[in-house]
């Protein structure tokens, strides 16, 4: 299977940078990382790889419409009756 | 509770696309589309995004999907009044989930506005519902939670987790 995650240690290795500068990159937001608990963080290899490419996703213009189908969160789930009577 | 004005939850939904795609996975919608939109039902908002991991070939077999309403709380205010964050692996049959819906419910019968489910087995729950712990505090919260064990292939052990019924 192929890798899917780099550790900041790694990052550092491919750069040739410090860990102290990997995770300047982190903090300043410019890296994309993911913090999976409070003590690791992990740097997506898709996402590391569009990085260092330097390609950035297009920001894209937001707008509100009016609902073309319904959504209903929680679809699916089995609650009682009663609780059908408190929906919304 | 979270509130946001027009603004900020326009720039809201951007920002979660745009996360996501950092991080290499395709949206959808919008794909590649200009312009996204938040769906108006009557004085309701929903988002309904649906993200796939960046695994070539097999992309389709994990999905995660970021639902939410907000409702009008006054001239220009919205509040997350409900959310539905889901991760589907289906390459590992595991699925997990983060939810907020049916408060009345949940707040008389569990005494919690929010809960998760957890299935080692998908489709085979152990228990209905798991306590939230912490809540999300909104797609990005959620998709980051969801995502991360995605990227780290480290299932969440349900029986860690506390049933709530």
């Amino acid at each position: 299977m192929d890798r899917l995650y780099y550790t900041p240690r790694e990052v550092a290795e491919i750069l040739r940078i410090s860990d102290d500068a990997v995770l300047d990159l982190i903090h300043r937001d410019e890296l994309p990382a993911l913090r999976v608990s409070p003590r690791i963080i992990r740097i997506p290899v898709a996402g590391f790889n569009a990085w260092r490419e330097g390609r950035k996703p297009r920001r894209r213009r937001v707008v509100i419409r009016a609902a073309s189908n319904r959504i209903a969160i929680g679809e699916g789930e089995s609650l009682p009756e009663g609780a059908q009577a408190l929906r919304r | 509770m979270i509130e946001a004005t027009t603004d900020e939850i326009l720039d809201y939904l951007a920002d979660v696309i745009e996360r996501a795609e950092r991080f290499g996975a395709t949206v959808l919608p919008p794909n590649d589309a200009e312009t996204v939109a938040w769906e108006r039902d009557g004085d309701d908002l929903f988002m309904d995004l649906a993200v796939h991991p960046p695994v070539g070939r097999r992309a389709r077999l994990v999905e995660i999907v970021l639902r939410e309403r907000w409702r009008a709380v006054g001239s220009d205010r919205w509040e997350l009044a409900e959310y539905g964050y889901e991760l589907r692996h289906h390459e590992l049959a595991y699925r997990r989930a983060l939810h907020r819906h049916d408060v009345d419910y949940f707040v008389r019968t569990y005494g919690v506005a929010t809960h998760e489910h957890c299935e080692a087995t998908m489709g085979n729950p152990v228990c209905g519902h798991y306590l939230a712990n912490p809540p999300c505090r909104g797609a990005l919260d959620g998709f980051d939670r969801l995502y991360g064990v995605w990227l780290t292939g480290t299932k969440t052990d349900c029986s860690q987790l506390r049933c709530l019924g």
